[in-house]
């Protein structure tokens, strides 16, 4: 009974929200005073096939930045992680606060003061200024997720490699790196999270030459077109568990195969 | 236990990164305020746009109305996170998995749960159209303008829904480290639900939740996405202002968006040492961010 409560609660705050999008997305005429939609139709889904090209561009587009943002962050904190997670040094809980706080102070603050230098340097409109933009406001997850991954993994490996002859770079890149996977995905999908759902950096920017799911999706949310909206966010909502889902299983296939243990 | 070139060349590719654009970011943020670098040369004096704040009544009302509304929903968030996550841990395996659907939230974009609030909650809604099946209201003027009350509930409520997963994610991880045994015991000896739950598990969480508190309230602070969906005219978010001025108006009030972004800035870091000081001294430097 006590269980069945929780789950009353958990349904009715995250599952029912989804049901609903599902039936606007099938339902374009769904108004007031109906609990339930008086007839279904496809017509948000001719919408979409209408709008395909301006849908699969903006989200391809979105996938990229947000995919080159994860390795933006991964070769930005990989080596500095590796410092933090075993080395001792003055000042070193200072310098991890302050490297935490582009997380934690409000983006805006940053970005619109790095606006002005973008513009001079022609990176403002462009895809590296938005994956710029976007590593340095995400990238504290994949610092934290590394350290906790470096320390986790300890430094036996790293030393066995070595004591056979691998250099720093081949110890890192060949040794310690596969086995920091589990962590990279962790950080990774919170960066990928970050970026993929990201308006107004994208839009501050990308200037709207750098097209942006979110920022196609924006204009439709308050339009009477409510059923494409739903879809678009729907889509928001299942392309990344694909992609993780992906991953997830690539990274269980390559451990199997390599009798590595699954943890 | 000092630095060496190694340390140096280790974090190098973080630093000059943080140092270029995150620095430079806020320098330049800073320089514009006074007037500095701004697009257009600026006549004025260097503080003139903290002066013009200071007299405007409407930038104290945005600070103060950010503030609420960032402060109730991380509350909230954080508040009813913890105890859900706290039930969700108490469920047998199998439900357990069942209950990964607390992530939804996590995984859609802020705009995207703002646009579900739109949908639940717009005059015209799911809730109203329940509200009128089940007899309490008649009309559509009947049902409570909960997002357009100038109380900015709309925003609390996107907020507070993808702020919860987010705070039971936090107190899960410390969660599953958790030795049941303890709570067992506790029970075992005749402690109630609510006893166990306020002096052995609650101070365990501790840490999670302020993190979490933090973050959220921080986020909700400063953040664009979901004002720019939910929010009603005035007050507005701070965010919104700076939008306002940054974009709608002439390059002449650069720098009034600029020193608006200042404060908040500022804002921010006082309030992570300040709040870190003050947790750090209730309870003996456990670590929380």
């Amino acid at each position: 009974m006590k269980h069945a409560l929780t789950f009353l609660v958990l349904v009715l705050l995250f599952v029912l929200p989804v049901v609903v999008l599902v039936l606007v997305s099938l339902a374009p005429e769904w108004r007031f005073p109906d609990v339930w939609p008086e007839n279904f139709s496809f017509r948000g889904l001719t919408y979409l096939a209408r709008h395909k090209k301006q849908i699969l561009t903006s989200l391809s587009s979105s996938l990229l930045f947000s995919l080159l943002t994860v390795l933006t962050t991964l070769v930005m904190c990989l080596f500095p992680a590796s410092v933090f997670a075993r080395n001792q040094f003055p000042g070193k809980a200072l310098l991890e606060g302050l490297l935490l706080t582009p997380a934690l102070v409000p983006p805006m603050t940053f970005a619109m003061g790095l606006h002005f230098l973008f513009i001079k340097f022609s990176l403002a409109d462009t895809l590296v200024g938005v994956v710029l933009i976007l590593a340095m406001f995400s990238y504290p997850y994949m610092f934290r997720s590394l350290v906790a991954g470096f320390q986790v993994m300890g430094e036996g490996y790293g030393i066995c490699a070595k004591n056979l002859g691998a250099s720093p770079l081949s110890v890192l890149l060949q040794v310690e790196l596969p086995l920091l996977m589990p962590a990279v995905i962790a950080g990774g999908s919170v960066v990928f999270l970050v970026a993929f759902s990201e308006y107004f950096l994208v839009f501050l920017i990308g200037g709207g030459s750098v097209a942006s799911f979110t920022g196609t999706l924006i204009p439709l949310l308050n339009s009477s077109n409510r059923s494409l909206a739903a879809i678009l966010t729907l889509i928001f909502l299942f392309l990344p568990i694909v992609l993780f889902l992906i991953i997830d299983m690539a990274l269980v296939r390559v451990y199997r195969k390599k009798g590595m243990v699954v943890s | 236990m000092s630095w060496t070139s190694k340390h140096f060349l280790g974090l190098s590719p973080l630093i000059l990164p943080y140092l270029v654009l995150f620095c430079g970011g806020v320098f330049l943020t800073f320089c514009q305020s006074f007037g500095v670098l701004t697009p257009l040369p600026y006549g004025g004096g260097a503080l003139d746009a903290y002066v013009k704040l200071m007299g405007d009544p409407s930038f104290f009302a945005s600070f103060f109305f950010s503030l609420g509304v960032a402060a109730v929903s991380a509350l909230f968030s954080v508040l009813a996170g913890t105890f859900l996550a706290y039930r969700v841990w108490q469920l047998p395996r199998q439900l357990a998995t069942a209950a990964l659907v607390y992530k939804i939230p996590l995984i859609l974009p802020h705009i995207s749960v703002a646009f579900v609030i739109l949908v639940f909650w717009s005059p015209s809604g799911i809730l109203a159209s329940m509200a009128h099946s089940l007899g309490f209201i008649q009309t559509l003027q009947q049902f409570p303008n909960v997002l357009y009350s100038g109380w900015g509930i709309g925003m609390i409520l996107a907020y507070t829904l993808k702020g919860i997963p987010f705070a039971m994610l936090l107190v899960m991880a410390l969660l599953v480290r958790f030795d049941i045994r303890q709570v067992q015991t506790a029970a075992m000896l005749g402690a109630s639900g609510l006893r166990i739950f306020f002096t052995i598990v609650l101070p365990r969480l501790a840490p999670a939740m302020h993190t979490g508190f933090i973050i959220l309230f921080l986020y909700s602070f400063g953040a664009f996405d979901i004002p720019y969906i939910l929010s009603e005219s005035r007050p507005g978010m701070l965010s919104i202002h700076v939008y306002n001025l940054y974009f709608k108006h002439d390059l002449a009030r650069r720098p009034e968006a600029m020193a608006i972004l200042v404060i908040m800035f500022c804002f921010a870091l006082v309030f992570i040492i300040a709040y870190s000081k003050i947790v750090n001294h209730l309870d003996n430097g456990v670590r929380k961010l």
